[in-house]
């Protein structure tokens, strides 16, 4: 594909220019990595590490890594809680709103970029203040309108009111990168006869693999653990959304740690995945792309 | 289990589809007729939130609709558990726009008076839901009174007692848990020096401070007369006393956050021997380090008391029923079932949660559980909490004071008097 | 007709392409038929934003200037109805919350707040990206690991690090109690306080601001630093002349809305520390929650700290905005 064509050729044509790194640069690149992958998985280690222990033994007064590790935690949640069914919503409601919300965010994110319509500027300022209403105050009006449209307690609803949060970013940082996908692509898209849908669609969409793989996966995990409208919006269990059904594991005056980190594992684990999925689109085919047309 | 409740609010779901689609007839009369009527022809649908601890209580009230669905066979119950740190917001939320409130909530004591000032909840006098409202005890009960109305029933109290490690005390020398304040500090010092681990463990949170205030003859407020009483002399006793605690060493020096976690973490393990609790950590406790083997070495006792009296703050749970409920008779049926006699013994000998009604105490259900009986004491101690709209924002105030407080950053003096401006200015025209 | 005018621009009108005459007969349809393309595209999100948005918003200005509270705001539920009582206050709301004690001192932490997260998660996320922006061996793996943060939900995170970072059975004191340190009150200090949700939030802010600049650096045509390397270029002088401005249209964004989002940071506060010690690292968000929200909402007092929220912001954002158009990056 193109992207493993420019991972192939960009790099070796550069190492070539600079000459090999020594092995003492590249030791201090990788230590640098190595401890900042450490900061970062840390924390999650310790959540796993959790989950594997008794229920009750998080709370305890000594710091051990293994307290007689099991799946049992794992198993409870599987079997007899509601997450298959939360997973399930969650997975409907993050899969509608990262594939609506890229779509809405790179249409208008290319208009703003190429277009000088009237109006323009305006769009991005509009973006941005919605980002800008602290959600907290946002809740009850949002909860009235919904109501009113009798979206209380339904999927679309939920993914209306994650769109807009997801979609002003994603629009800004669409328009952004194809800002850097330059203008002749286009011009030569229309001297070939296309129309500027057609222009995007098959010129400049394909050169901003990473913009999308980026705005993807945000609205993707937005959507994902999103916890203030969810809570609010979907009044029955069976409604209920992983970060709502989470809940459920903290009571009023103990949480139940056990099973709310085996669940928090599980959780990851397809965020993971979906970030496997879109990264290789991080690479872009631009340099490729671009000598090609 | 879980899997059968979620099977069955699909089910729900799907009755509740067709039931719409069909037309549902919704008798929205007022109350009064509503009892008139025969109550095993009632149908309709009720939704139920609760807001207990999903995984350990909730299948015991699962259980209880069971129980009511076969004894009703025409209403249906969805049964919500709505995690209690959210259940006051998102009941608000849904209750201002009359739309996805629930027809019965679990509303915690503290939320009654003010669910009722907004117009939230329906009255509950005349209807099926006050069933002998002489039988359940007098503090409990009037947290569901709002202006001479009864808008919610007590599902189950609770106060805080003084729960204590009876072999570290016995090392300590003493062999009966302390009665008083000073007793309290001594013991806890005594417990320090030979016992080898710390005497008291507090936790800073404005609640587990009404004790001290109201040992001293104090309180937040005196409703009567509308005045704002945290930072008087007696409330400022009390307070005093916390901070004596602290600065001597009888209290270990307290976490600010996670208070309460590391303060039973404590207790559990046997690194402290006294803390201030609630029934809710019964089962909590005995499944700790020191008491799993043993739990005869687990004590509970009333709070100590101080010059005036020995006090705790009555804590609990009520049964209302939304204003708005498009089944209010379907739904007085259930509060009714639910707050029956019978009903609390059996959550009290599930789950140790003491009754609100004293008849229910002799039932053999609660009596199965000792931890009941043994809580007895503690409850004649439990004192009538301010029940007013503003009930809930007064914590926050306090709390804020607490930490400070206890982290050493201001003196009770000071720190009270921050709390009575707070104070003012939520509660309009109140003097100090 | 409309199909006709639609057909005669049918290769539309790129700005920086240049215009090219429409077809369409009068000024209105030429009008429409230059600029259908792009509105076509942005309408949708238009639409979902003035509706879900734009009435709240203008609705909350409206109620910021009376008394609205949830018991004054007439409603009838069932049996019970409640009388609307609220009245025009003009600006009494505004004026209450910015002379208050609380205001100055809310915003000044506020401010370092964000100032201090934006610049850390920037610093981080740049740096990162940059390494793994290099030919390198195992770097999916790495790409994976720093991505983990972002992929556990923020709430368990918060809950996650809160525990690790007890003072007295967390993890994080242990650590230094084995090494010979002595602890310290991560969350039970003021000042650790603060520091201790600045660094919780710049562990879960970093990965997102990574991957979106690693986005931006991949958007950079290679063949620039090829350019510059053949002519001799010193490794800053290429960062300072290709990365760095390569980057702009992507870091002006992040920035931007990254300054937004922390100002606004509701959960990480609120999970790790509850506003605490003694109110200590409330920000204004969380502090107007409190006010606005705790008991009886005061929908008008909540409506007049969201409006000046977004005054404040406005107000950064067209600063901003300035600086950048000084730079040559404009929108």
């Amino acid at each position: 594909m193109v992207s493993t064509l420019t991972r192939a050729t960009g790099p070796r044509t550069r190492t070539h220019g600079r000459g090999a790194r020594g092995p003492a640069r590249s030791a201090a690149l990788h230590a640098t990595l190595i401890a900042a992958s450490l900061v970062a998985v840390f924390p999650v280690a310790w959540l796993v590490l959790t989950s594997l222990k008794p229920r009750d033994a998080w709370q305890s007064s000594t710091v051990e890594l293994f307290n007689s590790p099991s799946l049992d935690n794992y198993l409870q949640v599987l079997t007899q809680t509601a997450f298959l069914r939360w997973l399930f919503n969650s997975l409907l409601v993050a899969a509608m709103t990262t594939v609506l919300g890229v779509v809405l965010a790179a249409t208008t994110g290319y208009a703003v970029s190429r277009f000088r319509f009237p109006g323009h500027r305006s769009i991005m300022w509009m973006l941005l203040i919605t980002q800008m209403f602290p959600v907290a105050i946002l809740i009850v009006p949002i909860y009235n309108l919904l109501a009113g449209l009798g979206l209380i307690n339904q999927f679309p609803g939920l993914v209306v009111a994650y769109l807009t949060s997801t979609v002003p970013f994603c629009a800004w940082m669409m328009k952004g990168y194809f800002d850097t996908v330059p203008v002749e692509i286009d011009e030569a898209g229309r001297v070939d006869g296309l129309t500027p849908f057609g222009t995007f669609w098959r010129l400049i969409l394909p050169l901003s693999k990473p913009g999308l793989a980026v705005a993807a996966f945000y609205s993707f995990i937005t959507a994902w653990a999103e916890v203030a409208y969810a809570t609010a919006f979907m009044t029955g269990d069976d409604k209920y959304t992983l970060a709502v059904g989470l809940g459920q594991f903290v009571g009023q005056h103990k949480a139940e740690w056990g099973l709310l980190t085996a669940s928090s594992v599980l959780i990851a684990a397809p965020a993971a995945v979906v970030f496997l999925l879109v990264q290789r689109h991080l690479v872009t085919g631009l340099t490729a792309g671009a000598t090609k047309s | 289990m879980r899997r059968g409740i979620s099977v069955a609010a699909a089910a729900a779901a799907l009755a509740l589809a067709v039931s719409a689609c069909g037309g549902q007839d919704t008798p929205t009369q007022p109350a009064a007729p509503a009892s008139a009527a025969d109550p095993a022809a009632v149908s309709g649908e009720v939704t139920w939130w609760d807001t207990s601890d999903a995984t350990n209580e909730g299948p015991v009230f699962q259980q209880l609709i069971t129980d009511f669905q076969a004894k009703y066979p025409k209403i249906k119950v969805n049964y919500v558990n709505v995690p209690f740190a959210e259940a006051q917001n998102k009941f608000k939320t849904a209750a201002q726009s009359g739309s996805g409130a629930p027809d019965v909530l679990r509303a915690e004591v503290g939320w009654v008076a003010e669910f009722a000032s907004l117009g939230y909840l329906a009255p509950l006098e005349g209807t099926p839901a006050l069933d002998k409202p002489e039988d359940f005890l007098p503090s409990p009960a009037s947290s569901g009174k709002y202006n001479g109305k009864t808008y919610a029933v007590p599902q189950v109290t609770d106060t805080l007692g003084l729960l204590y490690n009876k072999e570290l005390l016995k090392k300590a020398g003493h062999d009966a848990p302390p009665k008083t304040f000073a007793e309290l500090k001594q013991t806890a010092l005594d417990v320090k020096s030979k016992a080898g681990a710390d005497g008291l463990a507090l936790n800073v949170d404005a609640y587990f401070l009404l004790p001290f205030i109201y040992g001293e003859g104090g309180d937040l407020l005196d409703v009567a007369s509308k005045k704002i009483t945290v930072a008087a002399p007696q409330a400022a006793a009390g307070v005093k006393i916390v901070e004596d605690l602290i600065t001597s060493g009888a209290a270990a020096k307290p976490a600010i956050q996670d208070s309460y976690t590391n303060a039973e973490t404590a207790f559990k393990e046997g690194k402290v021997a006294m803390i201030f609790n609630g029934p809710w950590s019964n089962t909590d406790n005995l499944g700790g380090k020191v008491f799993k083997d043993n739990p005869d070495n687990f004590g509970i006792a009333p709070v100590p008391a101080g010059s005036a009296k020995a006090g705790a703050p009555t804590g609990g749970h009520d049964y209302a029923v939304y204003a708005g409920s498009k089944n209010l008779p379907a739904s007085y049926l259930f509060v009714q079932f639910m707050a029956s006699a019978e009903s609390q013994a059996k959550v009290a000998g599930k789950l140790g949660l003491l009754p609100a009604r004293p008849s229910a105490y002799t039932l053999p259900d609660a009596q199965a559980n000792d931890m009941i009986a043994k809580w007895k004491d503690p409850m004649a101690a439990a004192v009538e909490r301010p029940w007013i709209p503003e009930g809930g924002q007064l914590f926050q105030p306090l709390l804020e004071g607490y930490q400070k407080i206890a982290a050493g950053q201001q003196g009770s003096d000071a720190a009270l008097q921050d709390v009575a401006k707070a104070y003012q200015g939520i509660l309009k025209g109140w003097s100090l | 007709m409309t199909t006709q005018v639609v057909d005669g621009t049918a290769a539309g009108t790129p700005a920086r392409g240049g215009a090219r005459r429409p077809r369409g007969e009068g000024r209105a349809g030429r009008f429409l038929a230059r600029h259908w393309y792009a509105w076509a595209m942005c309408a949708p999100v238009v639409v979902v934003t003035l509706v879900l948005i734009g009435y709240p918003l203008v609705r909350g200005v409206y109620l910021s200037l009376t008394d609205a509270t949830e018991a004054n705001m007439g409603r009838t539920i069932g049996m019970n109805t409640i009388p609307s009582t609220y009245e025009f206050v003009g600006l009494a709301n505004y004026t209450a919350i910015v002379t208050s004690a609380e205001f100055l001192s809310r915003l000044a932490w506020t401010i370092t707040w964000t100032v201090v997260c934006v610049a850390l998660h920037y610093g981080l996320g740049l740096g990162l990206a940059m390494l793994l922006n290099r030919p390198l061996r195992l770097r999916s793996l790495y790409r994976m690991l720093l991505v983990l943060p972002w992929a556990v939900p923020a709430f368990v995170s918060a809950f996650i690090w809160r525990y690790l970072l007890n003072g007295e059975f967390g993890v994080v004191n242990a650590m230094l109690r084995a090494a010979g340190l002595p602890g310290v009150q991560w969350l039970d200090d003021p000042l650790w306080a603060k520091a201790s949700v600045i660094a919780v939030n710049v562990w879960l802010g970093v990965p997102f601001m990574m991957l979106a600049l690693l986005g931006g650096l991949q958007a950079i045509p290679r063949e620039l630093y090829e350019a510059a390397e053949v002519d001799g270029a010193t490794p800053w002088q290429r960062f300072r002349h290709i990365t760095l401005p390569g980057l702009r249209p992507v870091s002006s964004t992040v920035v931007l809305l990254g300054t937004i989002w922390t100002f606004n940071q509701f959960p990480v506060i609120f999970l790790v520390t509850r506003g605490g010690p003694g109110g200590s690292s409330e920000i204004l968000v969380t502090y107007a929650y409190r006010q606005a929200f705790e008991g009886i909402r005061n929908y008008s007092g909540s409506a007049a700290w969201g409006v000046l929220i977004l005054v404040l912001l406005v107000v950064m954002a067209v600063v901003y905005r300035r600086a950048l158009r000084r730079q040559g990056e404009a929108w």
